[in-house]
């Protein structure tokens, strides 16, 4: 008891020391207390995980329920299912509240963002990896370093420099200003980050370089040998990037608050954060459309599901 | 043979093929290179810029320290915005841990359906923060499945759980430890599978229950990930902004409980367009993250998991 109260290495200490004590004990009695012990806590992981599972599902199946519900029917009680199954939520959701677009939005943006955070991350990940040029080291620190700067200290500068400093002749080709930083905004700030790039030279760093040297003696330029060599190898770190990236964009909810006024230009999760303030209680399509946000990283996730955990171990590990 | 040849070859153009290295080198990274140039580093020195200006819709007098001097003595900034979010850190960070390495330490067990249990616990960390906020509007609603379950239980609550002053912040701290705890999972995870096996080997011959196993075997030798884990989350916490923007909209209602330091940063600089007070608040923002993440660094070390 007294040992709660002591440093965790100093605990570690006496428990060796304690070990040194109980030596003269005999075996067969330490055996039964040990498969005891593994059963209670076998037993206690999974109550605690049935217990812990059903809590987090609940709130999510509880979503798809409301979702195939009428209006009349959220208000008339509690009911585990639906009383009269109905699409209408999803209707209401898709045309009456633009959901649709929205969903088209979020496509498109996400879509864009992933494309070119894999160009230009496995390109610039395989020269820092690969090829030797003065300043190399420092530049790559350079990348890191944009980790160190939050988005807080960036919101009013980048903001004022996509209204100002694009240049007068994209406004005349038919986008104003105001307009054309929503959604290209919202791409352009995200076309690579320094975890994609870090991820993708840290994986190039671990293909051996004999491959790499066959190309070379049959003549392959540079990026040759980045298209047909590299970037065949580089499968894991190329899945981790896309679906973290896409999840990432998909969810992003900060820059497109602050970018995207346009309504035709809402993403889900700011049509969904708007919806809440319109119209409140409307439950079953609001419902439906968190269905719509949550569903396609639910696929992602069970058909991917080993590279997001590998993704984030990596990213989080030195990042 | 090959070998030779390209030997020759190399020895011949070596000056030559070295520059060509290097400015290929540079041609691949000028994309990147000029992105993070342009969205990280120059906004770092607009910023500074902008706050030193009375920057409404459009640029005004220079004005010094006159926004930073304002922002001394804002009482909105400091009696909800950093109150708020300094409560938030204090309850949100133990929890988000503690339920991330109960979690990590549970599916780490030889059981069965780990996979399984593993990813049901981790999603809620992936799904939208968008629809995670709305189901849990919708859930804490005064008619919601929360209060349906309290009445059932006797306890009468008819209030909708985030419209009211007092449980507003309690319960985004509650929503926001439910879906940081996977990723906290994930992390630990990685720490306690660097954990060799005949420690704790060594601890069962000893007799040592898994209760007492785990706190004066495991929870020792995960330190290195208790260290990341603490950095990553206070540093997460301290930035809360999704959440209190979804759920209390850009105002941080009702009565600015749900205000926090990014929300008011957002407040400030988008809905009230004054851009530099904004930045300032960003700049402001930046040195307290800064120093924050210096003192842990001081007293822990460069955080790093296993």
């Amino acid at each position: 008891m007294d040992t709660e109260q002591l440093p965790p290495v100093a605990a570690a200490e006496q428990l060796a020391h304690e070990g040194e004590a109980a030596k003269g004990t005999p075996a067969a009695t330490g055996i039964p207390g040990r498969e005891r012990g593994e059963r209670i806590r076998t037993a206690i992981a999974y109550v605690v995980m049935f217990g812990v599972a059903a809590l987090f599902f609940i709130p999510f199946l509880w979503s798809v329920s409301t979702s195939f519900r009428t209006l009349a029917d959220t208000v008339a009680g509690f009911s585990l299912l639906p009383k009269h199954w109905t699409l209408s939520g999803y209707r209401e959701a898709f045309h009456t509240f633009n959901f649709g677009q929205y969903t088209l939005n979020s496509f498109i943006i996400a879509g864009a963002i992933t494309i070119s955070n894999l160009f230009l991350a496995s390109l610039g990940g395989y020269a820092f990896a690969r090829l030797k040029f003065p300043g190399r080291e420092a530049l790559f620190l350079l990348v890191l370093g944009t980790l160190m700067i939050p988005d807080q200290l960036r919101l009013v500068p980048i903001y004022l420099m996509l209204v100002n400093w694009i240049p007068s002749w994209v406004a005349h080709l038919g986008w104003h200003n105001a307009s054309f930083i929503n959604r290209n905004g919202v791409i352009g700030i995200q076309l690579v980050s320094a975890a994609s790039l870090f991820l993708m030279r840290q994986y190039f760093l671990t293909i051996p370089r004999d491959l790499e040297e066959a190309a070379k003696l049959d003549g392959a330029g540079y990026f040759k040998t980045y298209r047909k060599v590299m970037l065949p190898l580089a499968g894991p770190a190329i899945a981790a990037v896309t679906i973290l990236t896409f999840q990432g964009a998909w969810n992003g909810l900060f820059w497109a608050a602050i970018l995207l006024q346009d309504k035709s230009q809402y993403t889900i999760p700011i049509g969904l954060a708007n919806f809440h303030f319109a119209y409140q209680t409307l439950w079953p399509p609001l419902m439906a459309a968190s269905v719509l946000a949550i569903l396609p990283v639910l696929v992602l996730f069970i058909i991917f599901q080993r590279y997001f955990v590998a993704g984030v171990a990596a990213s989080g590990v030195k990042g | 043979m090959a070998v030779a040849v390209a030997k020759r070859r190399q020895t011949r153009g070596l000056g030559n093929e070295r520059v060509r290295e290097a400015l290929v080198g540079y041609g691949f990274i000028a994309l990147p290179m000029a992105f993070f140039l342009l969205f990280f580093i120059v906004p770092v020195g607009y910023a500074v810029y902008i706050s030193r200006y009375d920057w409404q819709i459009f640029k005004g007098p220079y004005v010094g320290f006159g926004n930073y001097r304002h922002l001394w003595h804002d009482s909105v900034f400091w009696t909800h915005a950093v109150r708020n979010t300094l409560v938030f850190t204090a309850f949100v960070v133990p929890l988000e841990v503690a339920l991330g390495l109960a979690l990590a330490v549970v599916v780490n067990q030889g059981i069965r359906f780990r996979g399984f249990f593993r990813a049901a616990f981790y999603f809620p960390s992936l799904a939208a923060s968008a629809a995670i906020a709305s189901i849990a509007i919708y859930i804490l609603a005064s008619d919601g499945l929360f209060n349906t379950v309290l009445n059932h239980l006797g306890y009468h609550h008819n209030n909708a759980w985030f419209t009211q002053e007092s449980t507003a912040l309690p319960s985004i701290i509650g929503l926001n430890a439910w879906t940081t705890s996977g990723t906290i999972m994930i992390f630990y995870l990685a720490g306690l599978q660097a954990i060799p096996t005949d420690v704790y080997e060594a601890a069962a011959i000893d007799g040592a229950g898994a209760w007492r196993t785990f706190w004066k075997v495991t929870f020792p030798l995960l330190k290195p990930a208790h260290f990341f884990v603490l950095v990553t989350s206070v540093i997460g916490a301290l930035q809360m902004f999704d959440q209190a923007f979804l759920i209390g909209g850009a105002s941080g209602g009702p009565n600015y409980s749900t205000m926090t330091m990014v929300l008011y940063l957002y407040n400030q600089s988008i809905k009230n367009i004054s851009f530099g007070y904004g930045a300032a608040i960003g700049v402001v923002l930046f040195l307290f993250l800064f120093t924050v993440t210096l003192i842990q660094r001081l007293l822990f070390g460069k955080p790093e998991v296993a």
